[in-house]
């Protein structure tokens, strides 16, 4: 569940943008002829909702409702009575309902303003449940996939989420940065100050995980599971502040003779930026083929729909759907003369 | 190697589905919902979704839209073929097509893919809950062992909590010292929702930048998870001397809750439960505020999923089973002095409960160190 910071400050998320972030929305509705858009929000799929809101639910489920006419968007939310009032104080955007079946209360607000074609943000994977009431509540609507429509609108990459990502950067920084190789005994011990440092300076969430032995494997493995430390481990810290999320992996030794290198391909990371135009392959090769790097593999992520991140580029990925000039997470895996190393880091 | 209470789960639900006569069970999760997908897999997930097909001779297929879950998987999960797959519902499509035509049910039924059921042929799968529901309220004897451990790891935390909480500091920051403390410990995953204030405060929520000042309540529950099992505890706190309203109220609380916890046994039923937490508030003029209108729940079963069945309501006739764990917790708007909580985790045992909680019943003091 999402139990660090919640809040809305219109500071970092002006009112305005998130208008401007619905309007590009209601024109890709029009010009697809959907007479209104619904989105689910979980945990695990908050992300849409949360760009067009400033809100995820911190547990259990709801539906976000944007008719194209311009009406007040409605979430519905299967979240207690009691949290709506607090909802409303950390959503600036929507008209807040609590109900045990928040497809009923959509449906109902379709079938009143007479809603015909709906588009379902990834409709494939929306759940069945909420997808049948739907259809009984609003007799004759057509469900119909609007996750290409979203992505048009969700393209626009506003300066307010610019600033959110570079502080969830930030933060995630600042949890990774205390972490010393030679006095650190267990992975344990290593991702507890990770994920306070990133709570305590305000992070809504914070995924800290490990790859205790380079020398064994690349996987990224949770507190419960880490085994004993190597010689040389990483650290990847996923992290949303203000539901913005990014991440950010080092790779650290207690190796003297790995050290140099390691320093060597962090300073790389910090240093590559990415091509205005073209193929992001290509670029990434160039810029860590060199100094006795070698690329491995690498992935890039960027927010899409429902997922906080999506698989948009990578070395193992046939088609680049990375969309030039947006911030995206740069994930890579080097080999330093046969020695692995990750790392993970924002491009803005 | 898989763990004892994982084999131990795959028996019973190789057993389940046999009795079922359902030849496929398709299990869908994610970080929200992770209990089925963990029940049959031993994996907690953690980002993007996954559905795992578990046949009736015992192979289990894991399908993850997420490659670095994928990835994690391979290295924690020895018994199941992983399967990373970006459309997650194209690839179980494909897997169940090869079935045949044989009996798949499917859980949690409501939250299964839209496109799953419904497809250019739509699948034939029927709802698959009464395969595993029982299984995930009522557990095996190694399975409460789990929710031992971290019955005491929420005792610990409440501890730490404790210690955190002082005047001046943000409600964030208490989560991140209770946060801290759990992944030290091996805690991948805590529901934990707060509340500070006083009489305005209606429930609990995450924390969203209140700073701790004198005579504040805050409340909390904690949950832990351990090996995927949750347990909780529920407490509240004063900060500097609790005032005379505040010990009232406190101590209707813990007779609610220890009525409530007496009152456990196999064959009571959670409306039962219910009542007699209910009729201590009634017997103080506070009938009021045990309505949906002040509190949600009376109490909650735990397993692999914090709040899961059996829900502790008055209109809930389900009967309590030896194995099952359970929260009694009599949280709800107080009319004097805001909302509050206290709660106490336990088994459900033939002729009463075991007890898992050992923090002290009382309404805490904390104050400036």
């Amino acid at each position: 569940m999402r139990r660090g910071l919640m809040q809305w400050n219109p500071e970092e998320l002006p009112r305005n943008a998130l208008d401007t972030r619905l309007a590009l929305l209601r024109e890709g509705l029009r010009a697809e002829k959907l007479d209104g858009f619904v989105a689910y929000t979980n945990i695990a799929r908050g992300a849409a909702v949360a760009w067009l809101s400033g809100f995820q639910p911190y547990w259990n489920e709801g539906l976000f409702y944007v008719a194209t006419g311009g009406d007040t968007p409605v979430f519905a939310t299967a979240l207690s009575k009691r949290v709506a009032e607090w909802i409303g104080s950390v959503m600036p955007v929507g008209e807040v309902t609590t109900t045990p079946k928040p497809a009923l209360l959509i449906g109902q607000k379709i079938a009143h303003n007479s809603g015909k074609r709906i588009g379902i943000l990834e409709l494939d994977d929306f759940p069945a449940g909420h997808a049948q009431l739907l259809l009984e509540t609003a007799p004759g609507i057509e469900l119909i996939d609007a996750t290409a429509a979203f992505a048009k609108a969700r393209a626009h990459v506003d300066e307010a989420e610019r600033n959110l990502l570079n502080h969830a950067a930030r933060l995630a920084d600042a949890g990774l940065a205390g972490i010393d190789p030679a006095h650190t005994t267990s992975a344990q011990d290593l991702l507890g100050p990770c994920d306070e440092q990133a709570r305590k300076g305000g992070a809504e969430e914070c995924f800290a995980t490990i790859a205790p032995d380079l020398s064994l494997s690349a996987s990224y493995l949770r507190t419960d599971t880490a085994g004993p430390l190597g010689r040389s481990f990483a650290v990847r810290s996923s992290l949303a502040y203000k539901a913005t999320w990014v991440r950010r992996a080092r790779s650290f030794t207690s190796d003297p003779a790995l050290a140099v290198r390691y320093a060597q391909a962090e300073a790389a990371l910090a240093a590559f930026k990415a091509p205005e135009t073209g193929r992001l392959d290509p670029a990434i090769r160039a810029h860590f083929s060199s100094k006795g790097m070698e690329v491995r593999s690498w992935l890039a992520e960027q927010p899409r729909g429902g997922y906080p991140l999506t698989r948009v580029a990578g070395s193992n990925q046939g088609d680049d759907v990375w969309q030039a000039g947006a911030p995206f997470v740069l994930d890579i895996e080097l080999s330093l003369g046969g020695a692995r190393w990750l790392g993970a880091k924002l491009i803005a | 190697m898989t763990s004892p209470a994982h084999q131990a789960r795959l028996k019973a639900l190789a057993e389940s589905m046999k009795a079922d006569e359902t030849d496929v069970l398709v299990l869908f999760g994610n970080n929200w919902h992770a209990d089925h997908l963990r029940y049959a897999t031993d994996f907690g997930i953690q980002e993007g979704q996954g559905i795992a097909l578990v046949r009736a001779d015992g192979s289990t297929t894991l399908i993850l839209d997420d490659a670095a879950e994928a990835d994690r998987a391979r290295d924690e999960t020895k018994t199941c073929e992983i399967v990373y797959a970006p459309s997650l519902v194209k690839e179980a499509r494909n897997l169940l097509s090869r079935e045949g035509n044989r009996k798949i049910g499917a859980a949690p039924f409501h939250l299964l893919p839209y496109g799953l059921l419904h497809g250019e042929k739509d699948l034939r799968v029927a709802d698959g809950t009464n395969v595993i529901e029982r299984l995930l309220m009522t557990k095996l004897e190694i399975e409460m062992d789990a929710v031992r451990r971290a019955a005491k790891l929420a005792d610990e935390g409440y501890a730490i909590f404790r210690d955190a909480a002082r005047p001046g500091r943000k409600d964030y920051e208490l989560v991140a010292e209770i946060e801290t403390f759990f992944r030290t410990k091996g805690v991948a995953e805590n529901f934990m929702i707060i509340g500070v204030g006083g009489q305005e405060v209606r429930g609990m929520a995450p924390p969203s930048g209140k700073v701790l000042k004198q005579g504040d309540m805050v409340t909390t529950e904690l949950t832990p998870c351990v090996d995927g099992y949750y347990s909780q505890i529920c407490r509240t706190l004063v900060v500097g001397e609790a005032n005379e309203a505040q010990k009232q109220a406190f101590a209707v609380y813990l007779e609610a809750m220890e009525a409530g916890i007496a009152s456990v046994a196999a064959g009571v039923t959670a409306a039962q439960v219910a009542k007699a937490e209910n009729d201590v508030f009634r017997k103080y003029g506070l009938g009021d505020y045990v309505t949906s209108e002040y509190t949600r729940v009376r109490g909650h079963g735990m397993g692999l999923f914090p709040d899961q069945k059996p829900q502790i309501l008055e209109d809930v006739h389900i009967p309590l089973e030896t194995g099952m764990t359970i929260i009694v917790h009599p949280n709800t708007y107080h009319p004097a002095v805001g909302y509050f909580v206290l709660g106490d985790s336990l088994i459900v045992r033939d002729k009463g409960h075991e007890l898992l909680c050992g923090t002290p019943r009382q309404l805490f003091s904390v104050t400036s160190h």
